[in-house]
């Protein structure tokens, strides 16, 4: 894995301070009764209403707007709840790819992102735990402390992206089974992955995360070659994943290329937010502070 | 070749250069890792469609280039081979070329050229290589050997000369020419005096003694690659009788015209019947037509060979061999031989090809004597007026008559004479002098005429001076009286003998020259009215016509006369029009057998031109390679900036 560089010296912790500020006030609703949660859910205080949305909990289904005015709404109420930060990594093949002007590999900018979240909730005392999205990683359980950071922190630095989403279909499946066992309601599930070369069906597995009560978050972390496409003449180029293997004349596909990385995006987009969760997209390049301030944003 | 322009030329393999380079630069791809590769769609690589438009005329430019460069660097030792005059001591040199334009030059000369053109062009390079002071004649040796251009120093007028030749089918008549083309510059001041032959060397007489052999002037036989052998079949006639088509195919020695396709067409190339010549050396074929119709049509050869122009013949309506009449007393005769009167059978003993009809009476009608090409009376008993006008009429179409004065002829009748070939009566009487003189003899009769020294006549015939000065003395009795005379009258000719063919009057038909006079008399009849079919170049003589055009295949044949006498030589195979005075006929000229014979005839050693120095000539061609050169270099730079706008474009 030689795109992976110590995720410590990667991270620049002086900017992040702020970052750490809001993240100690977010994770300042953890503790019950302590403060409110800005979350909606399910409690003693009226929030307010919403649309209905499949996986909702049919208890609070409003029986009179739907007689009324035929619509499907729920009552929503103030509760306070767990705040446990949910990390998965997809550490397939195709996130070792590290392009020309990539500081580091995408998921060596991942494991950096993942270990500036983890700090940040484990500093406010939630809960953190980490999910590989691969073969090549070791999960580290949900757990608080410093010790916590140092192991997640090892997990990200001992990981070997390997492993074909394409090919091997349960891999997906199997990391989405570990992380709803670790991930309770009212948990922040971030996903950090370049989201290429996975399933057909992904993004719906992925976005009904959202559904149970928990915040989702999914990174799309791109190497800057894979947005702006920055070959020229005859290329031949091999997926990572899948076998692939494509020979074209870059400057007449360029934009075909990257109408089609956009409709990719979308998809996962339209999937994501329809289940009310956030989509963000980053390149390597980018300023990791920013990057992680508005994973937090984005959270909130 | 020496070895630095072997060198030069190895150069020349560098041609594979360019096309390596190109492949080295259309090298597949080297395969990167790119992640999201399925989201990029395969295309044909732009650059290598423009490369591939780009490339193929860089390629040719630079392959191109290559070559050049290296024939640019073999130069001078790479030369082109040409014909040029070499002088000695740079003297100017009197030259008289040959050009042989008989059938057999109209084969090819390798590659699409006929020999023809190839001599041409040979002619050309020669006058190219001549100078102001040279002397140029030019002559042609298809039969008769012609002068086209005599001797002179106007180098264009010989240019123009030489441009205006056409192939013909003539047959061809070397030693002629070469005799003609000494005749024409021996007498030239110049020093340097040679006979240049563009010849195949075919004239049908591969076994004649040496070209060039012994001859006063230097005979130089300048293209030696023409004289190749080939093989070549001919129509040589294709007659008519009813439906049937009787076609006669020949070929060159050691190809039997045996087993060759004949096909006769229409006017417009429809086939009307087909047939294949049978087994034997004479290779004839009967094609059976569909009908009698006698429209006009043309026997063709199916299969390709070394000339076309002789593969097809006009069909024409099958001709006799010509007739002879003869009006002689069979009753008296037959007495003294016991069966047919003398004279047909010595036309019989002659064996010529004509056909004899001995007849009671001179006809009364013209239309009765149709078919025939002489008559010959024996002692007529004079003429009616009727057949007068018969025999003016004979006489203008083209007759011959021999008419033997007797006894009979002394005795005419009243109302009865020789008119018009004699104006007054003829006298039986006794002969005073003994024997004609061979000296006053004329023409074929001169050396057989001793026979008639003593020719034993009692008596003879003796005409009014005044007719016999219109007749031109062939023979003369010792005394000066006319024994035998001719004379023309109207496109015909008269011939008169003082001695009947009658051995009680004379013994006359017992003497040699008896049947000489009639071989000569035949002669001039078959002559006089030629046959519809001759060999190409076969002169058609006019005598008598006052005005003759003739159209051939290639247009109007110049008319020419000698002594007054029109006489025509068909240069092409093929049908000829031809009106005489008014009257218009149709001839048709075939092609010459000896022609078909395409082996070529053995040279003097003399001839090969190595000894004069002047075979071959080097023309230093450096300075057009380096021009081609730049060319292409300029033509490169060009197509590099074309395509470089062509790709800022896109």
């Amino acid at each position: 894995m030689s795109g992976l560089r110590p995720i410590r010296k990667a991270i620049d912790w002086g900017e992040l301070a702020p970052l750490r500020l809001r993240a100690r006030r977010v994770a300042e609703g953890v503790y019950a009764g302590m403060h409110r949660s800005a979350r909606r859910g399910a409690g003693v205080e009226f929030g307010g209403y919403r649309e209905y949305v499949p996986g909702d909990d049919l208890r609070w289904l409003d029986r009179r707007s739907l007689l009324r005015h035929d619509r499907l709404v729920v009552r929503q109420f103030e509760t306070e709840t767990d705040r446990a930060l949910c990390l998965l990594v997809d550490a397939s093949a195709s996130m070792s790819f590290r392009g020309p002007r990539a500081p580091g590999a995408k998921v060596a900018f991942a494991g950096v992102v993942a270990a500036a979240l983890a700090r940040i909730s484990l500093a406010s005392g939630d809960p953190v735990s980490l999910t590989f999205l691969g073969a090549g990683g070791v999960s580290v359980p949900r757990s608080v402390g410093n010790e916590q950071f140092e192991r997640i922190v090892a997990a990200l630095e001992a990981v070997e992206p390997a492993g074909d989403a394409l090919l091997d279909r349960a891999m997906l499946d199997r990391a989405l089974q570990v992380l709803a066992r670790s991930s309770r309601r009212g948990a922040i599930v971030v996903l950090l992955s370049d989201l290429i070369d996975l399933p057909e069906l992904a993004a719906e597995q992925v976005a009904a995360i959202a559904t149970a009560g928990r915040v989702l978050a999914v990174v799309q972390t791109l190497d800057p070659a894979e947005v702006d496409f920055p070959f020229s003449g005859t290329v031949r180029l091999r997926a990572l994943e899948g076998g692939t293997v494509v020979e074209t004349d870059a400057e007449s596909t360029r934009d075909q290329y990257i109408e089609a990385l956009e409709q990719l995006t979308r998809g996962w987009s339209d999937a994501i937010t329809r289940r009310g969760g956030r989509m963000l997209r980053v390149t390597t390049d980018a300023d990791a502070v920013g990057v992680v301030r508005s994973v937090v944003e984005a959270v909130r | 070749m020496t070895f630095l322009s072997a060198l030069a030329l190895a150069v020349a393999l560098l041609v594979v250069a360019p096309y390596v380079a190109h492949r080295l630069r259309r090298r597949k791809a080297e395969e990167q890792p790119f992640p999201p590769a399925r989201l990029v769609a395969p295309a044909p690589p732009k650059a290598r469609r423009r490369s591939r438009l780009e490339e193929r005329a860089l390629f040719a430019t630079r392959a191109a280039a290559v070559l050049f460069l290296a024939v640019l660097g073999a130069t001078p030792f790479v030369r082109c081979s040409r014909l040029s005059l070499q002088r000695s001591g740079g003297a100017s040199v009197a030259l008289a070329v040959v050009v042989d334009d008989s059938m057999s030059m109209r084969a090819t000369a390798g590659g699409s050229r006929s020999r023809f053109e190839r001599a041409q062009a040979g002619a050309r390079e020669l006058l190219a290589s001549a100078r102001e002071g040279d002397a140029v004649a030019i002559v042609l040796a298809g039969a008769p050997a012609r002068v086209v251009l005599a001797a002179t120093t106007d180098l264009s007028a010989a240019r123009a000369a030489l441009d205006a030749l056409v192939a013909s089918d003539r047959a061809t008549d070397l030693e002629g020419a070469i005799s003609l083309a000494q005749g024409l510059v021996s007498s030239l001041p110049q020093v340097d005096r040679r006979v240049v032959v563009l010849s195949d060397l075919a004239d049908g007489k591969h076994d004649g003694p040496p070209l060039g052999e012994g001859a006063s002037v230097p005979v130089w036989i300048a293209l030696p690659e023409l004289a190749t052998p080939a093989v070549d079949c001919a129509v040589l006639r294709a007659d008519r009788n009813g439906p049937r088509v009787r076609v006669v195919v020949a070929c060159s020695p050691g190809a039997s015209p045996a087993g060759r396709d004949v096909v006769v067409e229409d006017e417009a190339g429809k086939s009307l019947g087909r047939a294949t010549t049978a087994e034997g050396p004479s290779g004839q074929a009967t094609v059976l037509l569909p009908s009698e119709d006698a429209a006009p049509a043309r026997a063709v050869l199916v299969e390709k060979d070394a000339i076309a122009a002789d593969d097809g013949a006009p069909v024409l309506p099958e001709a006799g061999r010509g007739a002879i009449a003869v009006v002689a007393d069979s009753a008296d005769e037959a007495v003294a031989t016991g069966g047919a009167p003398i004279v047909e059978q010595a036309l019989s003993a002659l064996k010529l090809d004509v056909d004899v009809r001995p007849i009671p009476v001179f006809p009364d009608r013209a239309e009765d004597l149709v078919g025939h090409v002489g008559v010959l009376l024996d002692d007529p008993p004079g003429l009616t007026p009727e057949q007068r006008r018969a025999l003016a009429t004979f006489l203008d179409g083209g007759g011959v008559v021999l008419v033997a004065l007797g006894p009979h002829a002394a005795a005419a009748p009243l109302g009865a004479s020789l008119e018009p070939l004699l104006a007054r009566p003829v006298s039986w009487t006794e002969t005073k002098s003994i024997g004609a003189d061979p000296a006053t003899a004329v023409g074929e009769l001169s050396e057989p005429a001793r026979s008639l020294e003593d020719v034993a006549a009692p008596k003879r015939a003796t005409i009014d001076a005044q007719d016999a000065s219109a007749f031109d003395p062939i023979v003369r009795w010792s005394d000066g009286a006319l024994l035998v005379g001719r004379r023309a009258m109207g496109r015909g000719e008269a011939w008169i003998v003082t001695l009947p063919f009658s051995v009680e009057a004379s013994d006359l038909t017992l003497r040699p020259a008896f049947l000489s006079l009639l071989d000569a008399w035949v002669r001039s009849a078959r002559e006089r009215i030629a046959p519809k079919r001759s060999d190409v170049g076969t002169t058609w003589r006019f005598p008598g016509a006052r005005s003759v055009e003739v159209q051939g295949p290639a247009g109007a044949v110049a008319v020419s006369r000698d002594d007054g006498v029109a006489h025509v030589s068909p240069p092409v195979i093929g049908t000829y029009r031809v009106a005489v005075d008014g009257k218009t006929e149709a001839r048709v000229a075939a092609p010459d057998v000896r022609e078909l014979d395409l082996r070529p005839r053995a040279a003097a050693a003399s001839t090969q031109g190595g000894a004069m120095g002047e075979r071959r000539a080097a023309v230093d061609v450096s300075g057009q390679v380096a021009l081609a050169l730049l060319g292409l270099v300029a033509l490169e730079m060009a197509l590099r900036v074309w395509s470089r706008r062509k790709v800022e474009a896109v």
